[in-house]
């Protein structure tokens, strides 16, 4: 495998991911989920919240009429930054410390455990901040759109939302996915 | 925890490569998702203005983009439901044989739907925009010639046709991400038995 010209011989070093991915604590893991989980759907919906917000104004210039009925695809954009609340609440609740207030751990807890939550949160995380970027700039793109052809024709506004309908429905896969991850993750607060 | 080999038959970060097959399976099928549904609205938009009839037909590319969605979706249940828990004992169950093929089945089906959703949204934002303004071309020339009794021949719905078969072949390209992904998903070793 590895003999010993090949090793680095710092302190320092991490043999390979394993050690790497070991070396960091499951409950940082656990916490960058959250915030990432947060922060990136704050994000995406504040992308499409200017999307079409600045779409929306500039529009009602010459079409006044708009302005209150093109308000739900801001709303349709604050939705995804309601399912980011929602998968750090979920997540910051199952974040439990160990019932024992020792410095380390001994040899009988389930460290396996641990990183398996913290892992799984992690994963979390990610997965529902990032689908909510995705899901946030295409519902600020397709109200975008709405404004614009509201503006021109009033009849198009409804089949447009269709459109908006669709990319909404992506930040609801993301956090799908996000809460039945989230299910599985308890972290150990007794020893084996 | 000391020196964790990578070469254990269930190492501790085996969930790790199964858990990043799974985001990485929704996040990048939902990112083609959403590029496809925004290009595609730009496009019914512009063309809705001048042909607000056509709308309805034109949300084809809208609803081939959101299935990509769903594969993505339904990939990352199936690996979801393979990734075992550490036993009582605190041994880890989850191989990473299993990971491995975990990750990859998630990195099938994201990356063809990333490609997918692209291509649905580019191809049907021209489709949509050539449809509307070829309806506006033949409604131009109606008007030009009155009287001519001649049946006006059925371009557009040839064109809507066309439109139609270029989506269909895009979606299909994650359809195969999918078949391969579900393959992958099914090849599984737990450590201490099932």
């Amino acid at each position: 495998m590895a003999d010993a010209s090949s090793i680095c011989k710092s302190d320092f070093c991490n043999a390979g991911w394993a050690e790497v991915l070991t070396h960091m604590s499951p409950y940082g893991f656990a916490n960058f989920g959250v915030a990432f989980g947060l922060g990136l759907s704050i994000v995406g919906a504040a992308w499409g919240i200017w999307l079409t917000g600045s779409s929306l104004v500039g529009a009602a210039v010459k079409a006044p009429r708009i302005r209150s009925k093109n308000l739900i695809s801001v709303i349709f954009c604050e939705a995804t930054a309601i399912y980011g609340v929602i998968m750090a609440i979920i997540l910051t609740n199952k974040i439990k410390e160990p019932e024992l207030a020792d410095s380390y751990l001994s040899a009988n807890w389930d460290f396996n455990g641990f990183y398996y939550a913290g892992y799984g949160m992690f994963s979390a995380g990610l997965s529902v901040g990032l689908t909510n970027i995705a899901s946030g700039v295409s519902v600020g793109i397709a109200g975008s759109s709405c404004a614009i052809a509201d503006a021109q024709d009033a009849s198009l506004f409804v089949k447009i939302l269709i459109v908006e309908i669709f990319a909404s429905a992506l930040g609801i896969f993301g956090i799908i996915v996000g809460i039945i991850q989230s299910n599985a993750c308890t972290f150990p607060v007794a020893a084996l | 925890m000391d020196n964790p080999s990578a070469f254990d038959t269930c190492p501790t970060i085996a969930p790790f490569l199964g858990y990043a097959g799974v985001a990485l399976s929704i996040i990048l099928a939902n990112t083609g998702a959403a590029m496809g549904t925004a290009r595609a609205g730009v496009g019914i938009m512009q063309s809705g203005i001048k042909s607000p009839d056509l709308v309805w037909r034109n949300l084809i590319p809208i609803v081939m983009a959101g299935v990509n969605g769903i594969y993505g979706l339904i990939t990352s249940i199936v690996v979801l439901g393979s990734i075992a828990m550490p036993s009582m004992g605190g041994n880890n169950r989850y191989s990473l044989y299993t990971g491995c093929a975990h990750l990859a089945a998630g990195l099938c089906c994201g990356l063809s739907g990333l490609g997918s959703g692209a291509c649905i949204g580019i191809a049907g934002d021209a489709a949509i925009m050539a449809c509307g303004s070829y309806d506006v071309e033949s409604k131009r020339s109606i008007g030009r010639r009155r009287g001519d009794g001649k049946k006006k021949s059925g371009g557009g719905e040839k064109l809507f046709v066309a439109m139609v078969l270029v989506q269909v072949f895009a979606g299909n390209i994650a359809l195969y991400g999918l078949i391969a992904s579900i393959i992958l998903s099914q090849q599984i070793f737990y450590c201490g038995g099932e």
